[in-house]
């Protein structure tokens, strides 16, 4: 086990050195972040000097290997948006609310999901399943800055239950964490009924039954922990496109100001430095999570062999 | 069986979207008592726009900056509501010593919030900490301090501020220069911790979220009403103004002209906002004045205004100022609207049917930009020209704005004017050479170094007077509006617009 870590850790550490140097190449390629810092009426001998201050006038592979040597002391520069800031601390800044985003529609998923893909299972066909089986795909078709702006309509506009904006958490978090839940609620709850449908089936649980035990004991105890496998898959990979696209969308339409709202702003502005460094943030991220769902089928089901 | 299945399914489906639905049946817009507004009565919250990009007021043009600093920070000079220069930290307007060298006589018993005295000592670390920081390129208020090149202290009270040459925009570059504490003078970036003599004093920070102020009790001015003032950063106009109808707002900045009636109130002040395209005098079609002059009269203005703007704007009269900025010439009228006439000096100037080239941008970086270079460019189709309206992202139409090498027939920018000053707006877009001029008429660039050079300010508004008069003369702009700035307000706080647009919370204050 401690080997596999070691080996998965090294190949992170390659996936995320080549997606930073691939974001190095691109911003570079793509403009130039003076013309958004400096005042429309800024001269042209002041954009120059501020290009020559912030050494985009020396040649790319000179920059490059600066980079490269920075890099490895964990210095992605500083921020040009965000005046001054080392930019890692910037993206670290704002990662927290999009942490606390993230936690908490992901706790909405797994609390939705997994009894509306257990009800669904229970009796395949049904009226009740094929209801379910609608909603969810309703849920993950319809795009989620629609469904945010008709939450908010509702729900902040009409009812005033809750507020929008970058707000205290208590008042604020909820919509969000709901707008990003939702998509995967639906897909999570599939999962939950296929492979609930698929364990109830299995000659252990008509044993289990016959034995007299309860449906509730059957379905909790056994049959969900054998479902488990699929489920955490999906529930990782969710983690992962939240982090790393869908609370881009989410956090814009709330204004909760995060990670995925800097990404945006540092794009608009050509903010190489930040974008680097949201990038090699979010790289980590996954590769963490990736490793923690494989270490997890292990800690579901012992008969699984890592490596 | 099947069939019915589904029906009932679908059915099923709908009938728990509508629950989710329900409820919305006493729709808003009113009772909205301000109820849910956080803390005492003296306690408001602001919405701006975007989150300052540094609090550091030497290093950034950033109006999310300003709408904070400006009150924990003071400056020399003050501008009355109505734009006016007036006495700040200094105790009168400055005095000429000679061309170069201007006196200030300053405010006593003022301190900072961290306890040191205001004093020439802290006027003199001010100007050496711009100075040092345009010198260095790590400024982005180059154009706004650039021609400063020292200060001395006489004594106490008393301090002198030197420029590189005779320099007419002096007092006002001092109504933008923010006063800091002695000690900052070397400090590389003071964002941390803002400290200014200003009637609030820096609270918290919450990046991405808010940013608190507390009142100064020590303001050496009048106290003011509001103790307590919280920033939120709100992108969206439309989470703004739900924000502002749900009583979590008391006020919010660029209110869209199509919301003023969803406000629970509303203000407006002509502010100093122009929407403007500049005309290529140099080459092309619009190198004939006659042309130039027929594509003002194409344009209605009074429509663009109602229908862009929904009537919160007004018609340029041809020259880029406002009137509250001294060289605002007032016997200039807009070019009316005339498409006959239009069509005629298109005609006998043998342009008809000939391609003109306009550059706006899509990015909505300006208030309903995009539809206004629509418009135009449908004016322009009737009065005979084939017009090639280009929109690209915001990064490639700077590209060309700033291509001093060849010029775009006809580019749109819209031109605020922070320092109140005509000198800016002037030597960017009027002078030949500016960033944003298309136009190489040497009397006109004379006419604006003389007006920058001369000191005394009752004879600097008739060199700007006769320099707008020139190039209304010459048209080398089509001149559309000038916004008004909307800034939507809860029921409960009282405040007057500012031309200069400065938030100052000591003006608010809280009824009920």
């Amino acid at each position: 086990m401690g080997r596999y870590i070691a080996k998965r850790l090294a190949q992170g550490l390659l996936v995320i050195a080549g997606v930073t140097v691939f974001v190095f190449v691109v911003t570079r390629m793509v403009g130039d972040p003076v013309k958004f810092m400096l005042p429309l009426s800024a001269t042209e001998e002041q954009r120059e000097a501020r290009r020559a201050e912030l050494g985009f006038d020396r040649p790319i592979p000179e920059q490059f290997v600066d980079f490269l040597g920075d890099l490895t002391r964990l210095d992605l520069g500083e921020s040009t948006y965000v005046r001054n800031q080392p930019a890692l601390d910037v993206a670290l800044d704002y990662l927290p609310r999009t942490f606390q985003l993230v936690a908490f529609g992901m706790l909405i998923a797994v609390l939705g999901a997994v009894p509306l893909g257990i009800l669904a299972a229970r009796k395949p066909g049904s009226l009740v399943d094929r209801s379910l089986t609608t909603l969810s795909l309703v849920g993950l078709s319809v795009p989620q800055f629609f469904v945010g702006f008709v939450l908010l309509i509702l729900f902040t506009v009409q009812l005033r239950w809750f507020e929008s904006g970058p707000g205290p958490w208590q008042k604020n978090l909820v919509l969000p964490a709901v707008c990003l839940a939702l998509p995967a609620i639906g897909r999570l709850a599939m999962v939950v009924r296929s492979a609930m449908i698929d364990e109830l089936n299995t000659q252990y649980v008509k044993v289990a039954k016959a034995k007299g035990l309860s449906q509730t004991r059957v379905v909790a105890v056994h049959a969900l922990r054998n479902a488990a496998i699929p489920f955490v898959t999906l529930f990782g990979w969710e983690v992962i496109r939240a982090f790393a696209g869908y609370t881009v969308v989410v956090e814009t339409v709330f204004n909760w100001n995060g990670l995925g709202f800097m990404a945006v702003q540092a794009i608009e502005n050509n903010d190489f430095f930040l974008i680097q460094a949201i990038v090699f943030v979010v790289a980590v991220l996954v590769v963490v999570i990736s490793l923690l769902i494989d270490i997890s089928y292990k800690l579901i089901d012992p008969r699984v062999k890592l490596g | 069986m099947r069939n019915r299945q589904r029906l009932a399914a679908v059915l099923v489906t709908v009938g728990i979207l509508a629950v989710g639905c329900g409820g919305d049946d006493d729709s808003g817009g009113s009772g909205n008592g301000g109820d849910s507004t956080g803390g005492g009565a003296s306690e408001i919250t602001i919405a701006l726009g975007s989150e300052p990009t540094s609090l550091d007021p030497y290093l950034v043009d950033d109006g999310g900056e300003r709408a904070i600093n400006d009150n924990i920070y003071e400056t020399l000079l003050t501008r009355t509501p109505e734009g006016e220069l007036a006495p700040g930290l200094a105790t009168e307007l400055p005095t000429q010593v000679d061309d170069t060298t201007w006196e200030f006589k300053l405010q006593e018993n003022v301190t900072f919030h961290d306890g040191s005295p205001f004093n020439a000592d802290s006027v003199v670390a001010s100007v050496e900490r711009i100075v040092r920081l345009v010198s260095e390129a790590q400024t982005d208020l180059d154009g706004f301090f650039g021609s400063i090149t020292g200060a001395t202290k006489v004594d106490d009270t008393t301090v002198r501020i030197t420029t590189a040459e005779s320099d007419g925009v002096l007092p006002a570059r001092m109504y933008w220069l923010k006063m800091i504490p002695a000690s900052a003078a070397d400090a590389e970036d003071l964002s941390d911790d803002p400290v200014g003599t200003g009637p609030y004093k820096f609270g918290s920070y919450q990046p991405g979220s808010s940013i608190t102020l507390e009142v100064n009790e020590d303001y050496w001015g009048d106290a003011p009403d509001i103790e307590t003032v919280n920033y939120e950063f709100v992108t969206e106009a439309g989470t703004r103004l739900a924000g502002l109808k749900s009583g979590q707002y008391d006020l919010i900045t660029n209110l869209a002209p199509q919301d003023v009636d969803e406000a629970p109130a509303f203000a407006e002040i002509q502010g100093q906002e122009h929407p403007i395209i500049i005309l290529n005098a140099d080459a092309g079609i619009t190198a004939d004045p006659n042309v130039r002059k027929a594509l003002n009269l194409a344009v209605d203005k009074e429509a663009i205004v109602e229908q862009v703007y929904g009537g919160y704007a007004a018609v340029d009269p041809g020259q880029l100022l406002s009137e509250s900025i001294v060289g605002f010439n007032e016997d200039l009228e807009a070019y009316p609207y005339d498409p006959d006439e239009a069509k005629s000096l298109i005609e006998e100037a043998g342009v008809a049917g000939e391609t003109i080239t306009l550059v706006g941008e899509s990015s909505g970086r300006w208030l309903n930009d995009r539809e206004l270079v629509e418009a135009v460019a449908s004016y322009w189709t009737e009065a005979g020209l084939n017009v090639d309206l280009q929109t690209p992202g915001f990064d490639e139409y700077l590209d060309v704005l700033f291509d001093r090498d060849t010029r775009a027939d006809a580019i749109f920018v819209s031109s605020s004017n922070d320092l109140l000053d005509a000198d800016r707006q002037l030597s960017t877009f009027y002078q030949a050479g500016g960033i944003g001029a298309s136009n190489s008429d040497e009397e006109l660039a004379a006419l604006i170094d003389q007006a920058r050079a001369e000191l005394d300010p009752e004879a600097r508004a008739p060199l700007y007077n006769e320099a707008v008069q020139l190039a209304y003369d010459q048209a080398y702009f089509v001149w559309l509006v000038n916004n008004k700035d909307l800034y939507g307000l809860s029921e409960r706080i009282e405040w007057t617009p500012r031309v200069d647009s400065k938030l100052l919370v000591k003006e608010m204050s809280i009824t009920g």
